[in-house]
Parts: structure tokens; sequence; C-alpha cells
């Protein structure tokens, strides 16, 4: 026994190298479950994933405010003096999204220095839940000087919040990647909501908040999974809900048409020909806006 | 002799594996993939091709498209440029749409020019591919 005694220390040795950063992990997640106060719910992780991965990038939502002619609004985003008062991981997580939706409305509108402020509240929300490596002020901050660079500081907002849930997930705190992704959904349908109703001769944006419905039915599915084990989660479900019962008013239709394929300078096009259509009026806008400033109010408190 | 014969083993036995588990890298290939979005299409989500050696046939992500909005993915493979990698759109009633394949020729993105808002599912699959790995981007224009 004595002559194998360094031989399987010498294992145990390689073993520990070998196993470390997968224990880490596993400690990391274990931890921050135990943060959280929350069971991982009775669905599988590929599950959540999927849905999380329907939810459609605020800037997508966003995009369409500029090209419609909207001005830029800024009283209708959050404040991002309010960041100190976000205080727990529920509060933290869905103000987060808030706050990176409106740092990328202000990018859209080219307003780099308004866009900084919310930078920085991002950034101390991400470092209170351990997410703050996927920022660098410093780069954005340079960039936010001159407005030729719009292009890459969406690019790279947009890489950086693509990071940030990639690794929530990994990291098993799809939980927070829900509220993150929530958060931000909402506040760029509040947003639409706003510059629909002050631009009602655009059809568009009013179409845009009617086809959020669609994102909403999966929004309250990944919410339910842990509306069990999360009293905040559950009470912003349960808001969400109303949200539902006014998008249950908005009718959407689809017919199906073969599309066409073509070639055009080597790059292959679809031409999808099937058409959907989406039954809204200013009446449902103003319902949902309403639900939505009733949620947010909570939320930004 | 005893001892550096039991060293080699341990070491082959604890590094083998990590190897073996570090071949496919989607990630870079991801990198690789974002730049490469035409011009005029803005980046939204890029997705990680790991078919796992070839035991997984499809690597599969789903995304609500727009309508009215032009939608561009495209393909790059651990084998070189988009070597290996096909691409297929099915739209949320798994209708085929279009697949980066036509007529035998394998074309490194798809376009598609959406007019039904809706859920549609973005299907990597593996043609004479070695690597099984790679990534894509998908970047959206107005």
């Amino acid at each position: 026994m004595k002559n194998y005694l360094p031989f399987l220390l010498l294992t145990a040795v390689f073993s520990l190298v070998s196993c470390g950063s997968d224990k880490k992990e596993e400690a990391d997640a274990f931890m921050s479950e135990l943060d959280d106060g929350l069971e991982t719910p009775a669905i599988s992780e590929e599950t959540i994933n999927d849905i999380l991965m329907q939810i459609p990038a605020p800037l997508e939502i966003s995009m369409l405010m500029r090209e419609s002619g909207s001005d830029y609004d800024r009283t209708i985003l959050s404040n991002p003096d309010k960041v100190a008062n976000y205080n727990t991981q529920f509060k933290q997580a869905i103000n987060l999204g808030i706050y990176g939706t409106d740092l990328i409305y202000t990018n859209i509108f080219g307003k780099n220095q308004e866009g900084l402020a919310y930078m920085k509240s991002v950034k101390k929300l991400a470092d209170e839940l351990n997410i703050g490596q996927f920022f660098n002020l410093r780069l954005i901050g340079r960039l936010a000087t001159n407005n030729d660079n719009l292009d890459s500081i969406m690019l790279i907002t947009t890489q950086n919040f693509n990071e940030i849930n990639r690794y929530l997930q990994e990291k098993k705190r799809a939980n927070l990647s829900i509220l993150f992704l929530v958060g931000g959904w909402m506040e760029a349908v509040h947003i639409n909501c706003k510059m629909a109703i002050e631009n009602p001769e655009v059809p568009a944006l009013a179409e845009r908040i009617g086809e959020q419905k669609i994102i909403l039915e999966n929004i309250l599915l990944l919410m339910s999974f842990y509306a069990e084990t999360s009293p905040e989660i559950k009470d912003l479900h349960t808001d969400m809900l109303k949200l539902k019962e006014a998008y249950d008013k908005i009718e959407i239709t689809y017919t199906y048409a073969e599309p066409t394929t073509q070639v055009v300078d080597g790059v292959l096009m679809i031409v999808d020909n099937s058409k959907s259509t989406v039954h809204i009026t200013q009446d449902n806008v103003k319902e949902i806006d309403q639900i939505i400033e009733d949620i947010r109010k909570k939320l930004t408190l | 002799m005893k001892i550096l014969t039991y060293i080699i083993l341990v070491v082959a036995f604890v590094f083998g594996g990590q190897t073996a588990q570090a071949q496919c890298t989607p990630t870079e290939s991801v990198k690789t993939c974002i730049p490469k979005l035409a011009g005029g299409f803005h980046f939204l989500k890029s997705y990680e091709i790991n078919g796992r050696g070839g035991r997984l046939d499809k690597v599969e992500y789903s995304y609500p498209f727009a309508k009215g909005t032009q939608y561009m993915v495209n393909l790059c493979s651990a084998d070189g440029e988009h070597k290996g990698l096909v691409v297929t759109l099915y739209d949320a009633a798994r209708k085929q749409l279009a697949t980066s394949v036509v007529n035998g020729q394998q074309y490194s993105a798809i376009v598609f020019n959406c007019q039904a808002t809706g859920i549609y599912y973005i299907t990597y699959t593996f043609d004479n591919s070695t690597s099984y790995c790679g990534g894509s981007a998908l970047g959206f224009k107005r």
C-alpha cells in the first residue's frame, strides 16, 4: 500500500485539475440557485432555452420606430439614475433588460451621450448580477463620441446581450435570463406603443405591437415554469395575464403560399409568398399601453 | 520505470478525454460569421452548430420573423468557409421554405424576404462534413 500511495495521490491531483472548472461551474450554479431561492422547474433546460431563443431582440422591434419617422422622446424611457433602487436579483435582472432596450433606443436615434448614462446603469446592474465582464464601458464610451460608430455600438450591445443570455443559461441561471429578456421585450413594446399612439398614421407601428401576441404566449409559458417557485415571478405572471386578455382581442391570420427562390448577384434570395395580417385597432394599442404602463411602474419603483 | 509508465497512463487518460471534448469550438465559427453578414443587415443572433462528431444529424433553433423584414442566415464551417453545412428554413407548420442547397450548389447564406409574421425554424444539417461543427449569424434589414 505504501508503494502505491504516491501514485494514488498523483491520480487524485490530476483528477482535481481536470475536473476543477466543471466543479466550479456546478458550485456557482448551486450557489446562484441558493441566492435566488428557486427550485429547478420541472421542465428540461433545453425546452427553456429553446423558448428563450424565440424572444426577439429589442433592436429589431425598435428599429421600426426610427424608420417610421417617429421623434426621439427621452421622457418615455426609464430613469437611469434609479439604478440604486434595484437591490434584489429580480429587480436587477428585469431592469437590466429595461435599461438595455433604452440603451438600444438611444443608439438607434444616435443619442450616444444619453446612451452612456444607460450604459453605466446597465454595467452597474450587470456587476451586481456577476455578469459585468461582458461590458467594456471604455470601448463603448470611445465609440459613443462619434455618430459614425452607431452600427458598431449596436453590434457590440447586441453581442453583449447575446453573450449574457448564453452565459446565464450555461450557468443554469435561466430564471434571470427570462427576467432580463422579459424586461427588454416589455420596454420595447412600451416604447412602440407610445410611438404608435403618437403616430396613428403609421399602421406598421400598431401591427408590430399586435405581432407580439406570438411572443407573449411564449413568455407566459416560460414564466409559468418558475411561477410556482418564485413569488415575484408569480406576481409578474399574474400581471402579464392581464396583458394576455388585451392581446386575445387581436387576431393574426396566416395564409401559406409556395415561396420563390432566385439567385441575385450570387446571393440566394427567397421571396416569401405567404401572407399574415394583424387585426389591431388604436383602442387595442391604448389598452396594451395602459397595462404595460401599470406593470412597468411596479417594476421600476 | 513503473512510475514513468503510470504517469504516462494517467496523463493520457486525464488529458486525452479533454482533447476529445474540445474538438468542436463553434464560438470561433460564430465570431467569423458575424462580420460576414452583408452590408445593411443588422446582427440579431448567433447560433452555435455542434453536431457532436456526427452523433446529431441536425441542430435546430427558432426565431420570430416579422413581416416586411429581410433576414439573412449565413454559415461558417470548421471545415473552412461553409463546407459541409446546410441551413434550411421552415415555417411554424414545419413547411420547408428555403434551403442553402439549390440544384446541387451549396450557398454560404440565404436571404429570406419575410411577408408573414410567425415563428420560423432554422435547421442546420451536415453534408459530407468532417468536423460536424460551425457557426451561423442571423441578421435583419427592413
